[in-house]
């Protein structure tokens, strides 16, 4: 009997959550599924079993090409933010001395995710324009003659407004974790006569695992997801599958977006199965 | 006092490029939205003004800066209301290993991790063929909430990790039921972390950009208004409503700070009021 | 003065728009009500691209007719999927010729009783009979009176000549071109064909939408000799493949800086000097210029590309609101609004109408092609040019005269489209 009731107190509390993900979440997702197989006038979409847009997605170079930027993307952007991420959630944890200090510092870096993305990603455009702070400051300094074509408009300003915008999603699980390691491991590898480094790859970088996955799963999802940061930073001269779908969507081919918008969602499913595989994520926390 | 080993001092100079890293371009558009009259969207600057803040509260050639403000602020009410009360619920709900559990789990962990635009086009795409309108308050509303749940769901997952069960089983023992015990014991004790979760509920909508996108209506909220000035809008108004985004931020985080803060000084004077109230 | 008077206006455009929804489902009531009173609570929901959606023209409307104009600003995509897929969220659809081509089929829209509008008689040839003067050529492309007529009310087809039943009533449009840079250029530039030249490697850029930026592509490939078109407004799949693929290797050589999707996109490219040549749109230039910075929308020898925009009706507009839709078109044409779009560069439908909302010297300036007399201003107050000076390519007959193509939807538009698509990724 309590074991029932146990059973049907859990899904009556769960059932609101249960609600929306089943009406905003599962729904849209067959939703899609579904209008891949459609077809597409100029203007409207009507029901249809064809595989023409699965074809044409398969059929075409580009296709292969921006899913291999995308992961690029994705990789570049993971590696830069893994390394910042965890040299500043280092420092924080084990380095800063004090938790009001760690606290207060800890803040410093979180405060400007709470500001909008739009406006964080276009602060870069003046900064780094052919004319920008960045360049002139370099003209100025005699390090360059010719501002540098680069910094804006090219993959460099894309990894780069992600780098930005991401990096905390890897700091705050990392630093989380660290903050769980039991201080007196690190003595007692210190006693054991490990230098500094030897700790760090042992005993730190193994305990903090759990952070770094959950950092990567963010920072991942987010970059592959992305549509509106490559189209800014680039000034529409790379292409990423969000700006595939984007795109197509803007041209009003629904069908065509579905059909890549479900080849992306199985490419980021698998990703993130595999990195569930190596933490669980309810345990972390 | 132990001596600082000299990898302290590199991890500091670290830091401190990062900070500037995060702050630099904030604070760049901050002093271009003191652009002069005459002034671009680039430097130089062409002499100092508050120009460009009036300049916000007048109308523009196109668009409704306020009107997108008031939606957003109102969805982002909605959207923490919810969030706080839908992620509460589902927080116990998980601690009672129900049937099934696993698979709400893994629903919540892919509504995390699925591109946002996907949402946003399913959400359009069923809006659409059901010939529902789609709004910010209904279609918009229920995207935004498929990226506020997990996270409440998972600091509910963190804060119940930390819970100590035996303020429960004491509340239990003397005869409390079950409701008397989440209402007077267990919600006491985590209300400080629902002001966290609120805040993320709130922030999230507020900025929420994507998930939004085609599924608001005719009427923008300010993300998407000023998706619209970055295209539409070629004068430093646009860094001047930045400007006052951010701060408007950061006086939310302020207020939520301060709200730990007195909770924390309440219960301090109180000493833990878990129990008593039975 | 204008500071303190202006945020009055808004705010009470503002609390109307509130009233708005509460005004309409009022007004399908049949309970009977005083007119003036009526038109004060009407609203009528417009939308199109930021190019003629002003909130200037809304408080106009206000102010000389009482009602309520609510102006969405869109990109000319989402204009499209609006007017195709949305028929519930407008009243006026504010949409250019190749867009109706696209939308009426779908039959969100109604044709307007040509006898309804006062002043069609003064409306000029282009959008009647296609003709500028009786011994014009018609350009290639979809030229507007080809979709500006249907045969009968809820016809799903066009007229091949003028009928009692429009599709569209034109508002403004204009001859585009290239526009350019001249002091970081330093050297006269006459063709089309100069947007694809390596000297401007990584200066270049061009439009982000489809049915326009074809056209750009096909003018310039035509100028490079590189493609001979049978009907550029028409194109094959094998003409569409060889134009992108021209463009696709000119993409990957690095030639363009970026890409654009709005005019005013194109402004900040050109003004940060991040793009010395590129597509562009006539207020584009009027924004540049009024920044102090020299930008010329450079005439070339192979002729303009056109393009026409105009406001259609909702189909589910009846009763007193499409009376009130009826007055709007006709203060439309009447003049202020025609003198407006012509301070900023673009051309009124209805010229005779706007001349007597133009001072002459602006009259001289933008549409005669004379030397100004005096300082030009745009309707914004900023400086556009001194005396003496003319405006690039002359009078509206000279502009207007040379038309190479007009903005187009082909046969094989979706075969373009994901081409296209394809070009922006690749």
């Amino acid at each position: 009997m309590r074991l029932k009731n146990r059973h049907v107190l859990g899904w009556l509390e769960a059932s609101p959550l249960a609600l929306v993900l089943l009406l905003f979440l599962v729904a849209p997702i067959v939703m899609i599924v579904i209008v891949s197989f459609w077809g597409a006038t100029e203007f409207s979409i009507y029901p249809a079993f064809q595989f023409d847009n699965y074809e044409f997605l398969f059929g075409s170079p580009v296709t292969y090409r921006v899913f291999l930027a995308t992961l690029k993307y994705a990789f570049i952007t993971w590696a830069l933010t893994l390394a910042i991420g965890f040299t500043v959630a280092y420092f924080l944890a084990f380095h800063v001395r004090s938790l009001t200090m760690q606290i207060a510092l800890f803040l410093v870096c979180t405060i400007p995710f709470w500001t909008s993305n739009i406006i964080r990603m276009i602060s870069w455009i003046p900064f780094l324009g052919r004319n920008g702070i960045a360049n002139q400051t370099l003209i100025s300094w005699g390090v360059i003659d010719e501002p540098l074509e680069w910094l804006l408009y090219s993959d460099f300003a894309v990894i780069l407004a992600f780098v930005h915008l991401y990096t905390l999603f890897m700091v705050v699980p990392i630093f989380n974790t660290m903050m769980r390691i039991d201080k007196s491991l690190l003595e007692a590898a210190r006693d054991n006569g490990a230098s500094g480094l030897q700790t760090l790859v042992h005993v730190i970088l193994p305990l903090t695992k759990p952070g770094i996955m959950i950092g990567t799963i963010f920072v991942v999802t987010l970059v592959m997801g992305d549509f509106i940061t490559v189209r800014f930073m680039s000034g529409s001269q790379r292409a990423n599958v969000g700006r595939l779908i984007s795109n197509d969507i803007g041209l009003l081919q629904y069908p065509s977006a579905a059909a890549t918008a479900v080849v992306l969602l199985c490419t980021v499913l698998i990703v993130i199965a595999i990195l569930l595989r190596f933490v669980n994520i309810r345990k972390e926390l | 006092m132990e001596r600082r080993p000299r990898s302290f001092y590199v991890l500091a100079a670290f830091f401190a490029l990062f900070v500037l890293f995060l702050y630099g371009p904030i604070l760049t558009i901050g002093i271009l939205s003191f652009q002069g009259p005459q002034g671009g969207l680039t430097f130089p600057m062409n002499g100092v003004s508050l120009h460009w803040f009036r300049d916000l509260f007048q109308e523009q050639a196109v668009g409704d800066i306020w009107g997108a403000f008031r939606r957003s602020f109102a969805l982002g009410l909605m959207v923490m209301a919810t969030t706080v009360v839908v992620s509460v619920m589902a927080g116990l709900a998980f601690r009672k290993r129900f049937a099934g559990s696993a698979l709400l789990f893994y629903a919540a962990i892919t509504s995390l991790v699925i591109p946002s635009i996907l949402i946003s086009l399913g959400v359009g795409l069923i809006f659409n063929q059901l010939g529902l309108k789609i709004h910010w308050a209904t279609s918009g509303f229920g995207s935004q909430l498929t990226w506020t749940l997990p996270f409440g769901l998972l600091i509910m997952f963190a804060v119940f990790n930390r819970f100590d069960k035996s303020y429960e089983e004491a509340a239990r023992d003397q005869g409390a039921t079950s409701w008397q015990t989440i209402r007077f014991v267990v919600l006491p004790i985590i209300a400080p972390s629902l002001i966290g979760v609120a805040l993320f509920g709130f922030t999230l909508s507020y900025d929420e950009f994507a998930r939004t996108l085609l599924t608001a209506g005719s009427y923008n909220t300010l993300p998407l208004e000023i998706f619209g000035m970055t295209t539409n809008v070629t004068t430093p108004v646009i860094y001047a409503l930045g400007t006052l985004t951010t701060l408007f931020s950061f006086a939310i985080i302020a207020a939520c700070l301060l709200g730990v803060w007195i909770l924390g000084k309440r219960r301090a004077r109180l000493g833990s009021d878990a129990g008593k109230g039975v | 003065m204008a500071i303190l008077a202006k945020p009055k206006v808004g705010y009470s455009r503002r609390s109307l728009l509130k009233a708005g929804g509460a005004a309409i489902a009022a007004s399908t009531l049949p309970a009977p009500m005083l007119w003036a009173q009526d038109t004060k609570d009407i609203v009528l929901r417009q939308f199109g691209t930021g190019v003629s959606n002003l909130n200037d023209v809304a408080n106009k409307v206000k102010e000389d007719l009482g009602f309520t104009l609510e102006m969405t600003a869109l990109d000319s995509d989402s204009v499209t999927q609006r007017a195709a897929t949305q028929p519930d969220s407008f009243d006026i659809a504010d949409i250019e010729y190749w867009i109706c081509k696209k939308v009426w089929p779908t039959g969100n829209l109604q044709a307007m009783d040509v006898s309804r509008i006062a002043n069609y008689d003064k409306i000029v040839g282009i959008f009647k009979d296609g003709k500028l003067t009786p011994d014009s050529e018609i350009a290639q492309g979809t030229a507007p009176h080809t979709v500006g007529f249907i045969p009968e009310p809820g016809a799903t087809t066009f007229a091949d000549e003028q009928t009692n039943w429009m599709t569209l009533i034109p508002t403004i449009y204009n001859a585009d071109t290239l526009g350019i840079r001249p002091d970081l250029i330093g050297r006269p530039i006459e063709s089309w064909a100069e947007l694809l030249n390596p000297e401007f490697q990584g200066k270049a850029s061009i439009l982000d939408i489809s049915s326009i930026g074809i056209m750009d592509m096909a003018m310039v490939c035509e100028a490079m000799g590189e493609i001979q078109y049978g009907d550029k407004g028409n194109m094959t799949r094998e003409e569409i493949d060889a134009t992108m693929a021209i463009f696709t290797e000119a993409k990957q050589n690095g030639q363009f800086r970026a890409f654009w999707k709005t005019f005013d996109e194109s402004v900040n490219l050109m003004a940060s000097g991040e793009v010395v040549i590129q597509s562009m749109w006539s207020p584009a230039i009027t924004a540049v210029k009024s920044r102090g910075i020299p930008c010329v929308y450079q005439p070339l020898k192979e002729g303009y590309r056109s393009w026409g925009g105009g406001i259609g009706l909702s189909q589910s507009l009846s009763g007193m609101e499409l009376d009130a839709a009826y007055e709007y078109i006709n203060w439309y044409l009447s003049g202020w609004v025609g003198g407006y779009v012509m301070r900023q560069g673009y051309y009124s439908a209805v010229p005779e109408t706007s001349k007597e909302f133009m001072s002459e010297n602006e009259w001289g300036y933008w549409f005669e092609g004379k030397e100004a007399t005096d300082v030009i201003t745009s309707p914004t107050g900023d400086e556009l040019a001194q005396a003496g000076e003319v405006r690039d390519g002359g009078s509206f007959e000279e502009r207007m005269g040379s038309v190479a193509c007009w903005n187009a939807v082909m046969d094989e538009n979706q075969y373009m489209v994901r081409k296209w698509n394809e070009f922006i990724a690749a």
